[in-house]
C-alpha cells in the first residue's frame, strides 16, 4: 500500500524521508533512487488501474518521475512527500482522463475470437476457466463495471480510486486535489451512487 | 435519522469516513432496520466486484520502466548540462546503479563524436599490437602498465640462473573515435566477452549507432539470441531497432519472443515485429498468445494482432 511506502500518508515527513529529500536535492542520486523505489510500485499501480492501458500508466510514470526529478529543489516540506508526489501524479492522470473523455474513446474492451472482451477479464481468465458460467458473468459485470467507472467525472474517478483502490482517506485526498475533505465526500458519493445506478442488478 | 438518511450516509460508512458520532448513530438504526442492512448489503457486493477488477503491477513491467526512466533522466540531464555549457560526458553516477539494478549501464555514449575510453580487462583478447599501435590515436603503453603473467614453467640451471616461461598480458589503454576501425573491432571483442556483463553491456550498447554494418548487426543479433544476461540482449534489441524490416532480424526477433525468459524484452520485441505490420508474423504472435506464460505479454499480443486486423486464436 501507499501508506506502507515511505512514512505515514498525510503526516508530515518522517525523519528518514526527510533525509533522503535533502540528500536528494543536493544531487545525490542515490537518495533519488530510494525516493523512487520507495513510491513507483504505487504510482505504477494507480496509473495502470485509472488509466486501464500498459502505455498510458508507462507515460505517467515517466513524466510523473521526470516532473519529480526536476522540481525537487521546490519541494519545502510543508506537506507529506506522497501528498506532493500525488498531486504531480494526479494532475498528469487527471489531464490523461481528460483528454480522454474529449476523445470519447475509453474503452477497455479488446476484440477477440470470441468476441469483446474486457481486459480485466484477460487477467482474471485463468481462475475464470474452470467455471465458464461464472466467467460469463464476470464478463458481463466487468463489461459494467468499466462503463460506470467511464461515466463518472474525471475527478470523481480520481477520489473514487486513491479511496477505494489506494486506500488514501479523504481528507489527504482532498489535500491532494487542491480541495475541502468535504468536496472529497460529495465526490465519493456522487461516485458510489453513480457505480450502484449502473451495476443495477449485479450488485 | 430516516432511512434516506441514513442511506446516503452508508458509502461514507463503508468507507470508514464518517464522524465517530455520526458513525454510531448509523449503526444503531442498522440494527433495527432490515432495509438499510440491505443497502450495506449492497454496498459490501459493490466493493467486492470492484476489488477483482483491480489490477497488480507486474515486477518485469516495473523494471521496464525503471529502465525508460533511466533512460529519461540521462538525456533530460544531459540536456542541461549541453544547456549549462557543461561537457556532454557520461553522468549520473554510480550511485544510481544499485536502484535500477544494474540498468545504469544502459547510458549511452551522447552522439556519435563521442570518445570512448575503454579499459581492457586482463588476458582475453588476443590482438596484435601492431595492429593496433601505429593506427589508433592516443595509445598509452607505458612500462609502469599493470602485468598479468601466467608462469608456465621454471628451470633452474647450473649456473644459478633460473629460466622462467611465462604468458603476459600486459593492460593498456587505447582511445579513439567510435568510427575507428581499430575501436569498432575492439568492441566486437568485448561484445563476446564470456566473463564480463559489464563489458558486454558497454561494448554493445557502444555498437548500436553502427548497426548498418554488417558485421555489428551480427554481433547484436549473436548478443540478442544467446547472451545470458537480460540487460546485454536488452541493449542488442535497441541496436536492431532501425533494422527492423531486415528478415533476418526478424526471424531472430521472432525465435527471442518465443523463446526469450524476460518478459519485458519479449513486449519489446512485439512491438518492433509490429511496427513492420508483417502478416508473417501473425503466426508467431498467436502462439505467443496460447503459450506465453506471462499476462501482460500476451494481453500485448493480443492487441498487437487487434491492430493487425487478424484473428487471435489458430483455428
Amino acid at each position: 500500500m501507499a501508506q506502507d511506502a515511505a512514512g505515514a500518508v498525510g503526516s508530515r515527513v518522517t525523519p528518514q524521508v526527510e533525509a533522503l529529500i535533502r540528500a536528494a536535492q543536493r544531487g545525490d542520486h542515490d537518495a533519488f533512487e530510494q525516493l523512487v523505489r520507495a513510491y513507483d510500485q504505487s504510482v505504477l499501480r494507480l496509473a495502470l488501474n485509472l488509466l486501464r492501458s500498459l502505455e498510458d500508466a508507462r507515460d505517467v510514470y515517466q513524466e510523473a518521475f521526470l516532473r519529480v526529478y526536476r522540481n525537487l529543489h521546490t519541494f519545502r516540506f510543508d506537506c507529506s512527500f506522497h501528498t506532493w508526489l500525488y498531486r504531480i501524479v494526479t494532475n498528469i492522470c487527471l489531464d490523461q482522463l481528460r483528454r480522454r473523455k474529449v476523445r470519447k474513446e475509453e474503452s477497455t474492451v479488446i476484440e477477440t475470437a470470441d468476441g469483446p472482451v474486457d481486459r480485466s477479464d484477460v487477467f482474471e481468465e485463468e481462475s475464470a476457466a474452470a467455471d465458464p458460467e461464472r466467467s460469463f458473468w464476470n464478463r458481463q459485470l466487468g463489461h459494467r463495471i468499466e462503463e460506470a467507472l467511464g461515466d463518472l467525472t474525471p475527478r470523481e474517478r480520481m477520489v473514487f480510486e486513491l479511496r477505494h483502490y489506494q486506500g488514501l482517506r479523504l481528507r489527504n485526498i482532498g489535500e491532494i486535489l487542491g480541495t475541502s475533505e468535504e468536496a472529497a465526500k460529495n465526490c465519493l458519493f456522487r461516485a458510489t451512487q453513480k457505480m450502484r445506478a449502473g451495476l443495477g442488478e449485479f450488485v | 435519522m430516516t432511512c434516506n438518511e441514513i442511506g446516503k450516509l452508508i458509502p461514507l460508512y463503508w468507507y470508514g469516513e464518517l464522524p465517530a458520532e455520526t458513525e454510531e448513530q448509523v449503526e444503531d438504526h442498522l440494527h433495527g432496520c432490515l432495509e438499510c442492512t440491505q443497502e450495506l448489503e449492497r454496498q459490501r457486493s459493490l466493493a467486492a466486484a470492484l476489488d477483482r477488477r483491480q489490477m497488480d503491477v507486474n515486477p518485469a513491467f516495473l523494471t521496464d520502466c525503471r529502465r525508460d526512466l533511466l533512460v529519461s533522466l540521462y538525456r533530460d540531464e544531459a540536456q542541461e548540462r549541453q544547456k549549462a555549457g557543461a561537457d556532454a560526458r557520461p553522468f549520473l553516477p554510480a550511485a544510481v546503479s544499485a536502484f535500477f539494478a544494474g540498468l545504469m549501464r544502459y547510458r549511452q555514449p551522447v552522439g556519435a563524436m563521442a570518445l570512448l575510453a575503454v579499459g581492457f580487462f586482463a588476458a582475453r583478447f588476443t590482438f596484435p599490437s601492431p595492429q593496433v599501435s601505429p593506427s589508433v590515436p592516443a595509445v598509452a603503453s607505458t612500462p609502469s602498465d599493470p602485468v598479468f603473467a601466467t608462469v608456465r614453467s621454471v628451470q633452474p640451471d647450473a649456473n644459478g640462473r633460473v629460466q622462467i616461461a611465462f604468458d603476459e598480458t600486459r593492460r593498456r589503454t587505447v582511445s579513439g573515435r567510435m568510427d575507428d576501425e581499430n575501436i569498432r573491432r575492439l568492441l566486437l571483442a568485448a561484445a563476446r566477452d564470456d566473463y564480463n556483463t559489464a563489458v558486454r553491456v558497454e561494448s554493445v550498447g557502444l555498437l548500436k549507432a553502427g548497426s548498418g554494418s554488417g558485421e555489428i548487426r551480427d554481433a547484436l543479433l549473436n548478443a540478442l539470441a544467446h547472451d545470458p544476461n537480460a540487460g546485454v540482449r536488452l541493449k542488442a534489441l535497441d541496436g536492431l531497432k532501425p533494422l527492423a524490416a531486415d528478415a533476418q532480424v526478424r526471424k531472430t526477433l521472432a525465435r527471442v519472443l518465443e523463446t526469450d525468459d524476460n518478459p519485458a524484452l519479449r513486449m519489446q520485441v512485439i512491438d518492433l515485429l509490429v511496427e513492420q505490420r508483417d502478416d508473417s508474423m501473425v503466426g508467431v504472435l498467436q502462439n505467443v498468445v496460447q503459450k506465453d506464460n506471462n499476462s501482460y505479454v500476451r494481453l500485448k499480443c493480443e492487441k498487437a494482432l487487434k491492430e493487425m486486423n487478424a484473428s487471435i486464436g489458430t483455428f
